[in-house]
């Protein structure tokens, strides 16, 4: 039923607008501008998740009015507005599935982007039969078994070895740690990564890493449980948001005085305001705010991040702003870039022009597809990351950008063994 | 374990078993008078720390000020739940459960649209906190949720033992069919029990906002533990909540920090299939009602 | 009187003729995606008749859910790991949550009422932090869960991934097993079921072991709950512990409760009608943020005004034609 009433939609439209157009005879330009490319996004929507899927519906929305505004992406001879055809997949394999079925075969899209996750082995077997390019945020979804699945924006959690190399090279009285995460597909790969780390810049980790139930609301007994160990370095792992800022508070109000280091500090003016100015001050995380003059430097490819970051707080206000608001937006550039390139939207062709020369442009600098060794495959985009710590005033600042690739040349034993510890290898992976 | 860690310890499962104990009271009260699992009061306890959301990190009223409106403002909801679904639905226990998991999915759309899928933050009213000895601290917010159980449940007990409507209320908890012979108004019973148990679980969701960072699915993770308790405790009695509340919490935090949250998730849940098999009653219900 | 019985006899053949043409055709009319939708549609209308079958016997589980789950991880990982072929896989799977059930009949059936459905909850739960548990990684794949299930393999040159061809499988199962849950239902055991759910004391008074009786119901609600998830693991090719989590297991409860108990086909309304509501209508009004709002709103409004469920209408409906019908033959016998 909806499948007729789309097509009678879009025939009416259709119609109307040649009628239109004939009508008052517009100049030919006009007609190129007006086709358009469907971009899929497969994700949490609703639930307890969707704060991983929503900004970064909100994020591509101003991609597409500013690239709509320009007249669109240039692919071969023609200009394509792009149009974006949400459907929420709940975090569920099946309706992954369908989600992915209804967006390739009724509203002909050319790209998906999901979340990842749970989600991305329903939709898989899809991918594979429909030959259609999709994108995690995750790139622990990537294995030797499809090729048709790139992480090309955030290579979860391999970037999170910048800050610590960072932390060692500044802080170098630094000398033990803890780390505490959730007990779950983001925490686990994570920790191996941070465990790397550390060891890699002679920091002791003390104790067990310290899993807790995700379900969690009362993060006392953790805090209480890594204090007792007298840590220098205080790691809160891929932790949520919903766990960050209660451990922060907690390691705050149980007279925590050392080093506090994390993956993401979303919201982080709000922990200022639950802790001290004086206690957050240092505080060490990987998500630059994008009104940072820093990310105006050379080697960012991400277009107008200032600027970016301005609408976004203006459409959706200020303390909307996280991790996955720009994460969605810079893959469409990469995506926008390679269809471009290979003067065409076919799927296939724009994996082959965005994988060309093993190198691509990430949203930090120029990086190269990488993940063999880790992943089975060279799927994830691998360069530069920031480094972003929490100034005097309470404001987040990009300290540096650290390159990946050079820390895995020299390390890679240590992230193999850890992962292999704790059983997030790829052929590992059931 | 170092002393320092067990005092920091007991003082953590103080302040979990308190505000347990409230949501947990609560919901075994409207279980006992109106005979209705309400699947919604862990989102009632939401709504409440959403009140202080609204009024006191948004408007700006002052922090107990909020709290007051929580309390008020998650009672009516209780009232209206009363009204609107209980009542049709008295002779229709499992028709109530189902009403409620409905409102559940209302009260968390409400949620999601009025202030977003994310987590909310909550500045705390106070930075103050009381250090025991070194390496052991109780802040006051966390102080404010003793306090308020220990008072709140105190006042309800004596409210239930000295006041008519009090004893009303624990005739219908104890036997309806008997309690209505002896011409008990039970709509009147029911809209109290109903008010007082979400007004309760309304105060420990404010009291705890500033502590946990308020998401409109905060309500999951504290039914399944108010649903352990009552079990445990037996469904008919308030007391048994109080006891099996702080039992719980001890246990729970002690073999988080000792081992990891997961055990003591299935420790808690052994727990209780134990008592469920052993005594399904539980350890301190009287008599079975099914 | 013999004349009518044939006649309903004829008229229930043509209806069941009739409902196999439809069903037959029925994928052809719908979109891909609405075909995806229409497999676990047929699934789920396993899953929640065979929860029926235990609710004859008056007991409310919570677990159903899990036990769906533990036909899926078995099936999943005899395929996977122990390389069944799928179709034996999937029996096994069945089996497996056959026999737990049967291991947990003893503790549980020490209770009923709410305390059984307590307690199944519990019961659930730990099986299901047991798959999450990280010492279990290796079996269980964690928090993740089992991916890359073996799909069904083609028979015949027939390709399973193809929704329509699935369809057409679980088709088959599902009647299959509908038709054994009915005759089950007809036969002296499930009279007995009845027995026990509105007269325990009494039925146990004369000999009829309830135990026994409670045990065999849930054995089997479990043995069709686990065959629904092996249909679901290898078509989906993916599970994971959150899948069968208590909100899954509300669903089933909401299905089952909004269609009515009262017919075996009261629950297979209701989650066709809940299906088609939230999965077509409610995605195609593009309100993905408001739809949890729109179910629960469906969910109370159904429950105060239809207590009975969906198929308490069919009478009435019925009933209305049938008085039409009289008034018509009583206006043409005036005539006359």
């Amino acid at each position: 039923m909806t499948k007729f009433a789309m097509n009678r939609r879009d025939f009416l439209s259709t119609t109307a607008a040649v009628t239109v157009m004939a009508g008052v005879s517009m100049p030919k330009m006009s007609f190129a501008a007006d086709k358009v490319v469907k971009i899929g996004f497969l994700a949490p929507l609703t639930g307890a998740v969707a704060a991983w899927g929503k900004p970064g519906l909100d994020g591509c929305k101003i991609w597409a009015d500013w690239v709509n505004a320009d007249g669109g992406v240039k692919i071969g001879d023609d200009a394509y507005k792009v149009e974006f055809v949400a459907y929420d997949d709940e975090y569920d394999p099946s309706k992954a599935r369908t989600g992915a079925v209804k967006l390739i075969k009724e509203d002909d899209v050319k790209f998906i982007m999901m979340l990842g996750g749970d989600p991305w082995p329903g939709a898989s077997p899809v991918a594979e039969k429909e030959n259609m390019l999709f994108s995690t945020l995750l790139p622990s979804d990537l294995s030797p078994d499809t090729e048709l699945l790139v992480a090309p924006c955030e290579v979860h959690p391999i970037y999170n070895v910048t800050g610590v190399e960072w932390l060692a090279e500044n802080k170098p009285e630094l000398k033990t740690a803890v780390v505490c995460a959730q007990d779950d597909s983001l925490g686990k790969p994570s920790v191996a990564t941070y465990l790397a780390a550390f060891e890699a810049a002679g920091i002791e980790v003390l104790g067990d890493p310290i899993f807790f139930d995700p379900a969690t609301t009362d993060f006392a007994p953790i805090m209480s449980k890594m204090l007792a160990l007298k840590p220098d370095i205080i790691c809160l792992d891929t932790c949520y948001a919903d766990y960050v800022h209660p451990l922060t508070e907690q390691a705050f109000q149980q007279g925590f005085k050392g080093q506090m280091i994390s993956c993401t500090a979303d919201f982080y003016e709000k922990m200022v305001e639950k802790t001290s100015k004086e206690f957050m001050d240092g505080f060490i995380f990987q998500f630059p705010d994008f009104d940072d003059p820093a990310m105006n430097a050379e080697h960012i490819n991400f277009q107008k991040p200032n600027d970016f970051y301005a609408e976004y707080v203006k459409r959706y206000g200020k303390g909307e702003w996280s991790a996955v608001s720009w994460e969605y937006a810079s893959i469409m550039d990469l995506w926008a870039n390679a269809a471009g390139r290979a003067g065409t939207t076919e799927p296939v062709k724009v994996l082959e022009a965005m994988k060309v020369g093993g190198t691509g442009k990430q949203a930090f600098g120029e990086a190269k597809w990488w993940g063999k060794e880790l992943f089975g495959i060279d799927n994830a985009l691998v360069g530069q990351w920031p480094v972003v710590a929490i100034d005097k005033d309470g404001k987040a600042r990009i300290q540096d950008f650290k390159s990946i690739p050079a820390w895995w040349d020299k390390h890679k034993d240590l992230l193999i063994k850890h992962m292999k510890a704790l059983n997030q290898m790829y052929y590992q992976r059931s | 374990m170092t002393v320092e860690l067990f005092f920091q310890t007991v003082v953590n499962a103080t302040y979990a078993a308190s505000y347990m104990a409230l949501i947990a009271v609560g919901f075994v009260l409207i279980f006992g008078v109106m005979g209705v699992v309400n699947f919604a009061h862990g989102e009632l306890y939401m709504a409440g720390a959403y009140t202080v959301v609204a009024l006191y990190a948004g408007v700006g009223l002052p922090f107990f000020v909020a709290v007051a409106a929580g309390l008020v403002f998650v009672g009516l909801l209780g009232l209206l739940m009363e009204l609107a679904l209980f009542r049709p639905l008295r002779d229709n226990p499992l028709g109530g459960l189902i009403a409620s998991i409905g409102f559940l999915l209302i009260l968390q759309t409400i949620a999601v649209l009025g202030f977003g899928v994310r987590m909310k933050n909550v500045p705390p009213s106070t930075q103050e906190k009381l250090v025991l000895m070194d390496g052991a601290v109780l802040t006051y917010q966390r102080l404010y949720v003793i306090l308020a159980a220990v008072i709140l449940l105190t006042a309800l007990w004596f409210f239930l033992r000295k006041s008519k409507f009090g004893w009303a209320l624990r005739a219908c908890a104890q036997d309806r069919e008997a309690a209505v012979l002896q011409g008990m108004s039970i709509n009147q019973t029911a809209r109290l029990a109903m008010f007082i148990g979400a007004a309760l679980a309304g105060v420990a969701g404010a009291l705890t906002a500033p502590l946990v960072s308020p998401t409109p699915f905060m309500g999951h993770s504290v039914i399944v533990t108010a649903f352990i308790i009552i079990i445990v405790g037996g469904l008919g009695s308030l007391e048994g909540a109080v006891l099996v509340a702080i039992l719980y919490a001890f246990v729970h935090t002690f073999v988080t920090t000792l081992y990891d949250g997961t055990l003591a998730n299935i420790v808690g849940l052994l727990l209780m299939l134990g008592v469920l098999i052993v005594k399904p009653t539980g350890l301190f219900g009287a008599k079975e009602r099914a | 009187m013999p004349k009518t019985d044939t006649n309903t006899n004829f008229l229930g053949l043509l209806g069941f003729a009739l409902l196999a043409v439809v069903l037959i055709a029925l994928p052809h009319l719908l979109s891909f995606s609405q075909q995806e939708i229409l497999v676990l549609l047929v699934i789920n209308v396993l899953l929640v008749c065979s929860y029926r079958l235990l609710t004859l016997t008056g007991e409310w589980s919570l677990a159903h859910a899990v036990i769906m789950g533990v036909g899926a991880y078995s099936s999943a990982l005899a395929a996977k790991q122990l390389s069944f072929p799928v179709p034996l896989a999937m029996l096994t799977g069945a089996g497996v949550a056959g026999f737990l059930a049967f291991l947990l009949s003893f503790p549980l059936f020490r209770m009923k009422g709410f305390y059984f459905l307590i307690a199944s909850f519990a019961a659930g739960e730990v099986i299901r932090l047991t798959w999450k548990w990280s010492d279990l990684t290796f079996l269980f794949g964690g928090p993740k869960g089992i991916k890359r299930i073996p799909p069904f393999p083609d028979f015949l040159s027939i390709d399973f991934y193809e929704p329509v061809n699935y369809y057409y499988l679980c088709l088959i199962v599902v009647a299959i097993s509908l038709l054994i849950l009915y005759r089950i239902e007809r036969s002296r055991i499930g009279l007995t079921f009845h027995a026990i759910h509105w007269q325990d004391k009494l039925a146990e008074s004369v000999g009829v072991n309830t135990f026994r009786y409670r045990m065999l119901a849930f054995v089997v609600s479990a043995f069709f709950a686990g065959l629904a998830g092996a249909l679901y693991a290898h078509y989906v090719g993916a599970v994971a512990p959150n899948r069968f989590s208590v909100e899954e297991m509300v669903y089933i409860l909401i299905w089952a409760i909004v269609g009515g108990t009262a017919t075996f086909y009261g629950p297979i309304i209701g989650v066709v009608t809940l299906t088609i509501l939230n999965e077509v209508i409610l995605r195609s009004l593009d309100v993905d943020e408001m739809r949890p709002m729109f179910y629960g709103a469906i969910l109370i409004i159904s429950i105060l005004f239809l207590p009975n469920g969906l198929e308490s209408l069919l009478p009435k409906i019925k009933g209305w034609f049938a008085a039409r019908k009289e008034k018509r033959a009583m206006t043409e016998q005036l005539a006359e």
